[in-house]
């Protein structure tokens, strides 16, 4: 088994050794980490966490525009981590995540990966 | 008419109108998108002035998983099989529209504490339908039928799910979903062979939050669908364009001779009414416009958002709630081409016209809306979604949501919040939560349905 250490910022910055074909939330559920999640298909946002440091594949999630992925934000029921990684878990991390639309609108290059236009040079 | 040969509900409108009043209400309390790592769960609220807990939440009824939003809620009968006495009104169904779970709750052995009957495994039903997110739930005669907004990787339309009466998966229920590109509420009028359902949005779209750019991009809905209810396939689609942009809850009136049914375009804030004219053609058209108010600290003026309506079981009165304005109206419909205002209550919202009410802040705006059978006593919650609420409300985290009553003039019209009623999620056991839909033991407003 590839392993790779996840390290959380907000829990003391206790680690963890994940498998690296397993979603985050899978691995760190199993081993005892108490996180939100709804959906289990990366579309409804519950399960979003901060990605601190390092890598990982979330091609799967639909759930994040591209403003919340710039932001750091990786959806745990999906991801899987490329490398170490440091995270900020739970809705701690959400300070970013949640917008008034009407307030804070969107760019053209900010909307979710299907609708979303590339960024004017 | 004889009761004792007789199922669940009444045998009319006119005849629910008579039932006894509610002494207990239950609403769902979710966790789910607050940060507390609890269950949502099923509260029993005693509504019986009479009553020492009068006002209280009496008991809680945890569902075994946790993030699964419960949202909307329906019961296994109604007056749909009045007249099938081997059927009793005993179990409420409350999905979990993140979860897809589908809890059977047991709600007659002890009416103060429901108990969870079965659940039936989200899993479960995506792997026998392809289908996710649960929303509203009817049933007709002893079969059960529940909107689902997406398949299940939650992509659009969805389709429903129908269920027999021991909550067995028979599979889908339509035989056609036509060209309709999105699924919400839906309700049927059997006298005239017809269902109407409405759009909001792929789960994938409206689950992670409202992104208002999306509406241009057409990912949010703008139709409603009338179907052929036998032959369970769509048969007409009402394009309202600007007028109707997310239209939500759709209500026919409860007389089951009547054509006329109503929706609320949520981001239009407009009542969109339909009917069958002389000639057996059904003709829609825009009843009510609830104008945008100015804010000192928005750009554009705000729109209602209009989450929800409701018609009194006389067929007198359209309630609807402006989410985010904070007010809740009350028109009188006899004549459904021309409501007439009679009554505004105000609660929350962001227009700051009633921040506290009965002495709690309310956080949110008036959502989920319940009336009494004999239309004098209006429920109203104020969460509308836990990611929506995030967004337009994020005080809510810390707050959570209120429950209140309004006091309505069933003669002339009019509407007064009750000085003696409020439920404060804020103070709950485990941490604030978020509460939504309502339901009474005996049957309510938005759930029978005479054939």
């Amino acid at each position: 088994m590839k392993s790779f250490t996840i390290t959380l910022a907000n829990r003391d910055g206790a680690t963890f050794e994940v498998d690296a074909k397993k979603p985050l939330l899978d691995s760190l559920r199993a081993q005892g980490v108490d996180l939100p999640y709804g959906c289990k298909y990366g579309g409804c946002i519950t399960c979003a966490a901060k990605l601190v440091k390092g890598e990982v594949n979330q091609k799967a999630q639909v759930a994040l525009n591209n403003r919340q992925i710039n932001d750091g934000y990786i959806i745990l029921c999906v991801a899987r981590p490329m490398s170490g990684c440091t995270l900020q878990i739970g809705v701690e991390s959400h300070d970013r995540l949640y917008r008034n639309p009407f307030l804070d609108p969107l760019k053209p290059h900010e909307l979710k990966a299907d609708i979303a236009t590339p960024r004017e040079a | 008419m004889n009761d004792s040969c007789c199922g669940p509900g009444y045998a009319s409108p006119a005849e629910a109108i008579q039932a006894p009043r509610e002494k207990l209400l239950y609403s769902i309390a979710i966790y789910t998108g607050t940060g507390i790592q609890k269950p949502d769960y099923l509260v029993t609220i005693d509504a019986d002035p009479e009553s020492s807990t009068y006002s209280q939440v009496i008991h809680r009824l945890e569902m075994p998983g946790i993030g699964d939003e419960l949202h909307h809620m329906g019961w296994n009968a109604c007056s749909s099989c009045h007249d099938d006495a081997s059927m009793s009104r005993k179990y409420l169904l409350v999905p979990g529209v993140r979860s897809t779970n589908i809890h059977i709750v047991d709600t007659a052995t002890d009416p103060r504490a429901p108990r969870l009957n079965k659940v039936i495994d989200g899993a479960e039903i995506k792997a026998k339908t392809n289908l996710s997110a649960p929303h509203t739930v009817h049933c007709l005669g002893s079969e059960i039928i529940i909107s689902m907004l997406g398949d299940a990787q939650g992509n659009a339309p969805g389709g429903y799910l129908h269920l027999n009466k021991d909550f067995e998966i028979v599979g889908r229920w339509e035989n056609s979903m036509g060209n309709i590109p999105f699924g919400y509420d839906f309700w049927y009028q059997p006298r005239h062979n017809v269902m109407a359902s409405s759009e909001w949005a792929a789960p994938n779209t409206f689950m992670p939050g409202f992104d208002l750019e999306e509406v241009g991009h057409l990912k949010y809905g703008r139709r409603i669908h009338l179907w052929d209810f036998e032959k369970r396939e769509p048969k007409q689609t009402f394009y309202l364009g600007e007028d109707g942009l997310i239209p939500l809850e759709v209500r026919f009136h409860h007389d089951p001779n009547s054509s006329h049914g109503f929706c609320g375009a949520a981001l239009s804030a407009n009542i969109i009414h339909w009917w069958k004219d002389h000639e057996g053609e059904w003709k829609w058209e825009k009843i009510i416009d609830v104008e945008n108010e100015p804010h000192p600290d928005w750009p554009i003026p705000i729109p209602g958002v209009i989450s929800v309506i409701l018609i009194s079981m006389d067929d007198r009165f359209l309630y609807l709630c402006n989410w985010l304005h904070g007010d809740i109206r009350q028109y009188n419909i006899e004549d459904p081409h021309n409501p007439v205002l009679t009554g505004q209550v105000w609660m929350g919202g962001l227009l700051g016209k009633a921040p506290e009410v009965n002495g709690v802040k309310v956080t949110g705006g008036p959502q989920m809306i319940q009336l009494s059978l004999d239309g004098k006593r209006l429920y109203v919650t104020t969460s509308l979604f836990s990611t929506w609420d995030n967004q337009f409300y994020p005080e809510i985290r810390t707050n959570g949501g209120c429950m209140l009553m309004v006091n309505c003039d069933t003669k002339k019209g009019g509407m007064k919040i009750d000085p003696g009623f409020v439920v404060d999620f804020g103070q709950e056991p485990n941490g604030p939560s978020r509460c939504h839909e309502t339901r009474y033991p005996g049957g309510d407003c938005t759930s029978d349905i005479w054939i």
